[in-house]
């Protein structure tokens, strides 16, 4: 464990001194005040017209946390799926292409350890950038007022939702290792896990117009569906087996992979 | 201290190490000599588990690096043939890191890394990244990578390159310090480095094992009845020559040798 931590430690130095994570952060900072302050647009708008039109029972049912965070988080989903390529792409292509894979590989350290330690620092890196986009509830709250005079912004709902990000991050950051520890180059690396989640992401859109078990299968694999019970304020145990069974299987396929060099 | 028995690697039809047995006592400074591609980096690379080998064991200290690698890899302090450095981190978080990697005692590793920069004489860079050190330094980087932690064995991948004259005696000079207490196996191409650091001599040639023996030993065999010191070292050119000459790649080794040596 100490090795694990060590190269985590390590990681995260190295990701802090280069420019890639903080590029992703300030990409994720762009988009998500981008999107907040478009959606907070489009909301005074609707309450306006409703308040125009005298229909309370309209303005009561516009919720801040629906209308503008779920939305918000969201796209914030895509972006991730985005970003977490870019994150990834260095951890193992990096060390082959350096040759500092030796390095790991003559010390006295388990495969799993190299994966856990990478893994974790991925992990450190992906929850800043969810953390960023926290921070625009946050900002709401201190403003917006519920119907009847309550909390706007509900908690809860956020909650979740942060919660699905992390786990849809975790997912992507899996993925990501794992083709990161096949190849030796960090652009094909990145490009090979943003293909792979991109089809995860969308799986549905392959199965527009089809009925019956091939949609099923379709939306059950795909990693949007599984994030919109989260976003709606729901934890639905199958969204977070689908998440983790990314996690395990990735940690799992990545310790192989690094077995495998003392086999090559 | 290590035992190689029958070792193999082959590359599809490339044979790297052929049939390589040879054994090295504790505390044996052994200088491993043969031209490019002759296999010693490959035999290195079994050596520290980095790559298994296709026949054949290896034993360090009684543990089979295949069967026990990391047993095998917590005595062993490798060098390899490009210094395994990160270029964003400073020498001071490197050799942090690599503490870790070989789980030394949290209290010591102060300590123990201004030991090694000072064994490597990397006083003045520790607070600069790597990325902004010459090659020399980087080489010594690496070198005091391998020292952490004391480690029993060293395994060093043609520790000198890149190292200026001056740079070069001081390596010797530790490599010398490290006989005894260290068994070291290092390689190079650089014979006066053999003569004057290392007591036995191993010299292959396209991967197989051509002779091994102490430096005395050697003259006699192939220098039968002529007087030579060790400060005189033509004479460990003309055995290399003897024995690795043939291929056209071995010349050009070793007219390289006669260039960096003269």
């Amino acid at each position: 464990m100490r090795a694990a931590l060590a190269i985590a430690r390590k990681e995260v130095t190295v990701h802090l001194t280069t420019p890639m994570a903080w590029v992703v952060l300030m990409v994720a900072a762009f988009f998500s005040a981008l999107f907040f302050t478009a959606g907070l647009d489009a909301y005074r708008f609707l309450s306006l017209r409703a308040m125009q039109f005298q229909n309370p029972g309209l303005l009561e049912h516009l919720n801040v946390t629906e209308r503008v965070i779920s939305p918000l988080f969201g796209s914030m989903g895509v972006l991730l799926i985005i970003v977490a390529p870019f994150l990834s792409m260095r951890l193992f292509a990096e060390e082959k292409r350096a040759r500092t894979f030796e390095l790991l590989l003559t010390a006295p350290v388990r495969p799993w350890e190299i994966v856990l330690g990478k893994y974790l620092a991925s992990m450190a890196v992906l929850l800043l950038t969810v953390a960023l986009v926290a921070l625009f509830p946050l900002l709401l709250s201190f403003y917006a007022g519920g119907a009847q005079g309550g909390a706007g912004v509900e908690w809860q709902t956020v909650a979740t939702g942060l919660l699905g990000l992390l786990l849809l991050g975790a997912m992507a950051m899996a993925v990501g290792m794992v083709v990161s520890a096949l190849t030796e180059s960090v652009i094909v690396s990145a490009l090979v896990s943003l293909i792979l989640l991109l089809v995860l992401w969308m799986a549905t859109a392959f199965t527009v117009g089809v009925e019956g078990p091939v949609r099923e299968l379709t939306s059950a694999l795909s990693a949007s569906e599984h994030l919109s019970a989260f976003l709606s304020g729901r934890v639905d145990l199958k969204d977070v087996v689908y998440y983790l069974s990314f996690v395990a299987l990735g940690l799992y396929l990545a310790d192989r992979a690094v077995e495998g060099q003392r086999w090559v | 201290m290590i035992e190689v028995e029958n070792l193999t690697k082959r590359y599809r039809d490339l044979v790297a190490v052929d049939g390589l047995t040879f054994k090295v006592e504790k505390g044996e400074v052994v200088g491993f000599l043969g031209p490019n591609g002759a296999g010693k980096s490959t035999t290195m690379r079994i050596l520290t588990g980095f790559l298994p080998a296709t026949a054949g064991t290896a034993r360090v200290a009684g543990f089979d690096v295949f069967e026990d690698p990391l047993e095998v890899k917590r005595r062993i302090g490798y060098l390899p043939e490009n210094p395994p450095v990160y270029p964003d981190l400073t020498p001071r978080e490197y050799l942090r890191f690599c503490a870790g990697l070989k789980r030394l005692p949290r209290k010591g590793v102060a300590a123990e890394i201004d030991r090694v920069a000072e064994l490597a004489r990397l006083e003045g860079t520790m607070d600069r990244v790597i990325g902004s050190l010459s090659k020399g330094y980087r080489q010594r980087v690496g070198l005091a990578q391998a020292l952490l932690g004391d480690p029993e064995v060293l395994i060093l991948d043609e520790p000198t390159v890149g190292l200026d004259p001056l740079q070069i005696r001081e390596v010797r000079e530790l490599v010398k310090s490290l006989a005894g207490r260290h068994t070291v196996v290092l390689s190079t191409h650089i014979l006066p480095e053999v003569a004057m650091t290392c007591q036995k001599v191993l010299v292959v040639n396209r991967g197989r094992l051509v002779d091994y023996d102490t430096l005395q030993g050697l003259i006699q065999k192939h220098l039968p009845g002529r007087q030579v010191t060790l400060e005189d070292i033509a004479f460990l050119e003309e055995i290399y020559s003897k024995l690795v000459e043939g291929p056209p790649a071995a010349a050009a080794a070793l007219a390289d040798l006669a260039v960096g040596h003269g």
